[in-house]
């Protein structure tokens, strides 16, 4: 960030606690369910084209929201199951982690979805995704030549985000 | 715990990178001298600022939501109170206060006293349809579009056409749950 | 014309006392409402040059505006008469009006008498965008450079105005230039006066 160092529009980066490549991939959806970002750092096995994953994934979020709403024991106000919330709504999930990976997610009210796959023992990474969703404004939706709805192609919100995510510990 | 709504744009305006107005004043201008010059209909005019205004509002949103840290606004009350409050403010470095609600709580006016938009701008009689603001109804309509509701922004008072303030009524139309976009045999 | 922006004609804005130029808005608002200037006029033209003259007009407006705002409050009306005074006059005065700070630098081109450049390392148009390759040279700076161009017309010193990219050793980004040549009248004007 040492060329935007005179910038005080985004937060500084939470600080790492130590350096290394532990991101898989990471997505970045929109309320449509546009996938407006795949970006892939380390991943070995690919089992669908790229359309099938993004569809999977956008899936899985959405039932996963759904079920942690219905589950929640202390909100009354819940939906039933597969009926749809307001983004941003009731109670929702920030991670999940399995035995090779963790999923971090992050959801903004306008229904922007920040998905970062990383290796299973990284820690809370929601300021991380906080971090990414602040590029996300400054590089892509304050890009002049940015269309909404649109595959991010944003040069400088891609070295942004690389130079970032290799800092995730 | 969700972190609570700030009352006052204040701290967030503060804390910003800032500009001149003057900058942003001129260069609206030259947005509307352009458009009247393509257009040449005020009324066309009217519409087109008001699309511009939509297409900032819905990337505007987010700006808004990143930066001030308000999560979903509970209702629709205090979604127009944060809009007036910590929205003006935050962006134009105003404040705009709330009045007029309607019985059931989905239709309220927004009265600005000061408007950066307008500085040294005065209506020759050739532009007397002209919105001059128009840009604002649409930002907020496009705004509160992608926080899921959908709303219609009228202009009811208009300082450039001789009233004692601007005021924009905004009336609720209804929510929009997010739906599931794609079809099971896609 | 258009009365938009204009602010001798009518009484009642002239009764306002005109503001000391104080007041501010978040930078995002204005990165907001020139990307909307930049989107609106990409619906409007084919090509990428068509595009950088829109802007340099739409800059035009705003530059005129300016100059007859700062002459008023500044300089009691008074105008700069010469080229290197009107020259660090943009460079400076006006820079700070609208960028909050005067540009990195003023120079005289080197091959041609009549060019000068004005550089910034970070112009204010250009610091969220990304151009896409099949964009090429694209500059946003066609916008300043037509605020430039306003000032010196409107002072009468006409030119033909340019924005750049000019990559920087050791720099990720280029930085823009603002190539300013002078109509010759203004060179002849300069050589009379001496």
């Amino acid at each position: 960030m040492q060329f935007f160092g005179g910038s005080e529009i985004s937060p500084s980066p939470p600080a790492p606690t130590a350096s290394g490549n532990n991101a898989h991939m990471m997505y970045v959806f929109n309320r449509n369910g546009v996938c407006l970002l795949y970006r892939e750092w380390n991943r070995p096995l690919h089992t669908l084209n790229a359309q099938q994953d993004h569809k999977l994934m956008f899936g899985l979020l959405f039932s996963l929201k759904s079920l942690t709403a219905k589950m929640d024991p202390t909100n009354a106000e819940r939906g039933n199951l597969g009926v749809p919330q307001l983004p941003g709504q009731g109670c929702s999930f920030h991670s999940f982690r399995t035995n090779t990976y963790k999923l971090s997610f992050m959801e903004s009210p306008s229904g922007i979805k920040i998905i970062l796959v990383t290796h299973p023992r990284t820690g809370d990474l929601r300021e991380s995704l906080k971090y990414i969703y602040n590029l996300y404004v400054d590089y892509v939706a304050k890009n002049p030549l940015y269309t909404p709805g649109t595959p991010i192609r944003c040069e400088l919100f891609n070295t942004n985000l690389d130079q970032y995510v290799r800092s995730i510990a | 715990m969700a972190p609570v709504a700030p009352r006052s744009g204040d701290a967030i305006f503060a804390s910003v990178e800032r500009v001149n107005a003057e900058l942003f004043t001129l260069t609206y201008g030259a947005i509307v001298r352009q458009l009247l010059t393509d257009l040449e209909e005020v009324e066309e005019v009217n519409k087109q600022l008001d699309q511009m205004g939509y297409n900032i509002g819905i990337r505007l949103i987010d700006e808004f939501l990143a930066k001030s840290n308000v999560a979903r606004c509970v209702d629709f009350k205090e979604t127009a109170e944060v809009i007036a409050k910590v929205g003006f403010k935050m962006f134009l470095g105003v404040t705009a206060s709330v009045s007029n609600w309607d019985a059931d709580g989905t239709c309220c006016s927004i009265v600005l006293e000061d408007n950066p938009l307008v500085d040294f701008v005065e209506l020759p009689d050739t532009c007397q349809g002209l919105y001059y603001c128009n840009v604002l109804s649409g930002v907020i309509r496009g705004a509160l579009e992608m926080v899921s509701m959908k709303t219609e922004v009228t202009w009811v008072r208009d300082m450039l056409r001789g009233d004692d303030a601007f005021e924009l009524q905004v009336k609720l139309l209804k929510q929009v749950p997010e739906e599931y976009p794609y079809k099971d045999d896609e | 014309m258009i009365g938009v922006g204009k602010i001798k004609q009518y009484s009642n804005v002239l009764d306002k006392p005109l503001s000391k130029g104080k007041q501010e808005v978040s930078l995002s608002a204005f990165a907001f409402l020139f990307s909307e200037l930049v989107q609106y006029n990409q619906t409007q033209v084919d090509n990428i040059a068509e595009l950088e003259r829109r802007l340099e007009d739409a800059g035009y407006a705003v530059g005129a505006r300016v100059l007859e705002l700062l002459c008023h409050r500044d300089k009691g009306n008074r105008r700069e008469t010469r080229l290197l005074g009107i020259l660090s006059f943009v460079h400076s005065t006006v820079w700070k009006v609208l960028f909050g700070k005067v540009a990195d630098s003023l120079e005289k081109g080197t091959e041609h008498e009549d060019e000068y450049m004005i550089s910034e390392k970070e112009l204010l148009v250009n610091r969220f965008i990304s151009i896409p390759k099949d964009m090429g040279t694209f500059n946003c700076g066609a916008f300043v450079a037509g605020i430039v161009r306003g000032v010196l017309d409107s002072a009468g010193f006409p030119a033909v105005v340019t924005a750049h990219f000019v990559p920087m050793e050791g720099q990720q980004r280029p930085r823009t230039t603002i190539l300013i040549k002078f109509a010759e009248e203004v060179l002849r004007r300069e050589a009379r006066l001496g």
